[in-house]
């Protein structure tokens, strides 16, 4: 057992404690930080993978900025950070045994999966930040993704302002 | 490094330009004030207009190529959807413009170009990072534009349930695609090498992601609710337009990765289809709201589309862009007369459209030929479509299927004609109904004649639009 | 390096168990808020597969998925968190259960 097997063992253990808190706890706000340290936790999964831009990105879109959105959100829809009533809905029952259904199936579908068992060779020595960029900017790789997802992020802003904006009117009345 | 060539330029002309009449509208908005910005529909409808026509001049595909490294595929299966797709951003915007607080926002038409250029790329992805992004490009604006009236509790409620459906099934799609991923090696949309029981989990996965875009039973949930919430134009686009490019993606993506399968998700598909038609119909039967109605009645029809799905033939393929040509103009259409009587009358309660026909003849006749066209009654495009399709199911061993699909016909008949029941047979209660005329303003008229006229077209004249069908339907095999 | 050590396998089962807990949170709770957490929860778990398999192939193609996933996933959040608030100032409730007005 080496290093790389004690860190993968720790934070897939944290993962799971955490991811498993965001689904079941009261409280929103420890929700949302629960959220924060999976987030946190899938930032070093992606660093041992050696997807050293990602774990930046993950860090700065995630945790950075989807994260506290969603502390934004609770606190302007909850005058009370506990969340009071019924916390699961009446077919909880059935949605346990769907989700329990759902893992069945992924790891039969993994367990049969080509998958090899050791990791490919690293790509150390490469410049993947380099031949990243180059393949977001490239006419025959990602250049129409790339120039869709700022389409994306444009429609998406204007549909986020005129939200905000329209309650504003509305306040002013 | 390869340079851009014309070929690129003309594979995705018709988003570029969607893109630009996106930035006019918004420049407009700011720019136009008071009454005239009423003119940003007939901005809208007429550039998307414009834009089909000089698509279809200069934009036609010839053989089928991959460009931008293997994103889009230039080809006529593409190229027919995205025309679909335009017709349908047309007729929407004109029937976006009497509806209040939507008319004068620069904002919806810009919304509603955006998710018509997701539609158009979702049309021709052949590659899944494009087919996602093409996805979401898709689904985003139309959560804003489903809950754009947020002053009224129905619509933003139905833009909220539309964005939860639509982010789950979306993350299901995405762990789908990252399987896909995983067991090929590459994004790109290709034959998909490996044993069946793997190939039937990534179906599964698949299905319902895109189950939800066509809304096909068991994911139909919000369909009903979201329709009936949402300013009435965009639900008509939500069932038609938003409902081609799901079965866009699905002939595209199942016939390209998974043909050695097709006995198998055929099968899948079978069931999801018989289940979709009768439980979409059953529910219908006992709507009383008109929007309600329409929105099982679609649920239903894409199960029938569905059937064409589940041939998986060149017959097939064609007798699915057929049906869904006819069933855009009708739906339309019939969203568009729910529009102009909702907001004349103020109600979407069947009951409240007892005496339309003498309120306002000319349209009581189009809502005659819209739901005679949506009963698959002929001469109209409703009847022509349901025969294909039933025809491409016989030709490829689905009997039973289509004998499913025949009898839910017939119990789809009786609540359409119910409505029309209602419409030409029962009077308004001790009034006068000369005294209570339903207006129709000038984009209603131009857009509601111009669909009622398209369904009567291709009811009588199919061949060329079957033949164009059949064109597109040949890039897949 | 010491990454290489670790069968891709053990990802690929993580990825599997965050994504089902992300679906236990869409379909067990109430919160319109805590739903769209697990959402998040369950595009994670597919970014970590697809960087897992990237790895695998010693690809960068799986990354740069996972790059544009982030920017789709920042998109969503910003629009449904935006509707979400416009929800709770009409009906003082984001439960979605009492989400009834529209009924049928």
């Amino acid at each position: 057992m080496d290093a790389s097997q004690i860190i993968f063992g720790l934070t897939a253990l944290l993962i799971i404690f955490s991811a498993l808190r965001v689904v079941t706890t009261r409280n929103m706000v420890h929700a949302a930080l629960w959220l924060i340290v999976t987030l946190l936790g899938v930032t070093v999964l992606y660093a041992l993978l050696q997807a050293n831009f990602l774990a930046v990105v993950q860090v700065v879109v995630y945790v950075g900025a989807i994260a506290i959105l969603f502390i934004f959100a609770i606190m302007l829809t909850r005058r009370e950070m506990r969340d009071g009533g019924p916390q699961l809905n009446k077919g909880w029952p059935l949605a346990a045994l769907i989700s329990l259904a759902v893992f069945g199936g992924l790891l039969a579908l993994l367990y049969n999966a080509p998958v090899s068992e050791r990791l490919a060779a690293s790509l150390e020595g490469q410049d993947t930040l380099g031949a990243l960029g180059q393949a977001l900017v490239s006419p025959d790789a990602y250049v129409l993704p790339f120039e869709v997802a700022s389409v994306l992020l444009l429609a998406a802003l204007i549909g986020a302002v005129y939200v905000a904006l329209n309650k504003k009117q509305e306040s002013d009345k | 490094m390869t340079a851009y060539n014309s070929t690129m330029i003309l594979a995705i002309l018709p988003e570029i330009l969607l893109l630009v009449l996106g930035v006019l509208v918004l420049l407009f908005d700011v720019v136009w004030k008071g009454e005239k910005r009423r003119a940003l529909g007939w901005l809208t409808a007429g550039g998307t207009a414009l834009i089909s026509i000089v698509t279809l001049l200069i934009g036609r595909p010839g053989e089928p190529q991959s460009v931008f490294g293997g994103m889009l595929r230039f080809d006529w299966l593409g190229f027919a959807f995205k025309q679909i797709f335009l017709l349908g951003a047309i007729a929407t915007a004109l029937f976006m413009m009497d509806i209040e607080k939507l008319s004068r926002r620069g904002q919806a038409y810009a919304l509603l170009l955006t998710a018509t250029l997701g539609m158009s790329l979702m049309a021709s992805a052949a590659d899944l990072v494009m087919l996602y992004l093409a996805i979401e490009t898709t689904s985003i604006p139309l959560y804003v534009l489903a809950g754009f009236l947020l002053d009224d509790d129905r619509s933003a409620e139905a833009g909220f349930k539309y964005l939860l459906f639509g982010a789950m099934t979306s993350a299901v799609l995405l762990y789908g695609f990252s399987l896909l991923y995983g067991f090929t090696g590459t994004t790109s949309l290709t034959s998909f090498v490996g044993s069946l029981p793997l190939a039937l989990g990534l179906v599964f996965l698949i299905v319902v992601g895109l189950g939800f875009k066509i809304s096909a039973v068991p994911f139909h949930f919000w369909a009903p609710d979201t329709y009936e919430g949402s300013p009435t134009p965009v639900a008509g686009f939500l069932s038609t337009a938003s409902k081609a490019a799901g079965f866009a993606v699905l002939l595209r993506l199942f016939l390209t990765a998974f043909p050695q399968f097709v006995e198998q998700w055929a099968a899948v598909l079978a069931v999801l289809a018989t289940v979709t038609m009768t439980v979409g119909n059953l529910l219908a039967l006992a709507q009383k709201n008109i929007k309600r109605l329409l929105a099982y009645s679609s649920i239903a029809h894409a199960g029938y589309i569905l059937i064409g799905v589940v041939a998986a033939s060149k017959l097939g393929v064609a007798s699915v862009i057929f049906y869904l040509i006819a069933y855009l103009l009708t739906n339309l259409a019939a969203f568009g007369i729910a529009a102009a009587f909702g907001r004349a009358a103020g109600s979407d309660e069947i009951a409240s459209y007892a005496g339309l026909s003498r309120r306002s003849p000319g349209l009581a006749f189009a809502m005659l030929v819209a739901f005679l066209s949506l009963a698959g009654m002929p001469p109209f495009g409703g009847f022509i479509a349901k025969v294909l399709v039933f025809t491409a199911a016989v030709e490829t061993g689905w009997v039973w299927l289509a004998v499913v699909g025949v009898v839910n016909s017939i119990i789809g008949l009786y609540y359409y004609l119910t409505v029309l029941k209602v419409v030409y047979l029962y009077r308004m209660e001790g009034e006068n109904e000369e005294q209570y005329p339903i207006p129709l303003t000038r984009p209603y008229a131009l857009a509601l004649t111009t669909l009622s006229i398209a369904i009567l077209v291709i009811g009588v004249l199919f061949a060329p639009w079957f033949d164009s069908a059949s064109l597109a339907a040949l890039n897949l095999f | 390096m010491m990454a290489g050590t670790l069968p891709i396998s053990y990802y690929l089962g993580l990825s599997a168990l965050l994504f089902t807990l992300g679906v236990l949170g869409v379909l067990i709770r109430r919160n319109a808020l805590v739903i769209f957490m697990s959402v998040e929860l369950m595009l994670n778990a597919g970014n970590l597969a697809f960087v897992a398999f990237a790895r695998m192939y010693d690809m960068l193609n799986g990354q740069i998925f996972v790059f544009f996933v982030m920017a789709v996933a920042a998109a969503e959040v910003a629009v449904g968190l935006a509707l979400i608030v416009a929800i709770f100032k009409t009906k003082r409730s984001i439960d979605v259960d009492q989400m009834n007005s529209l009924k049928g």
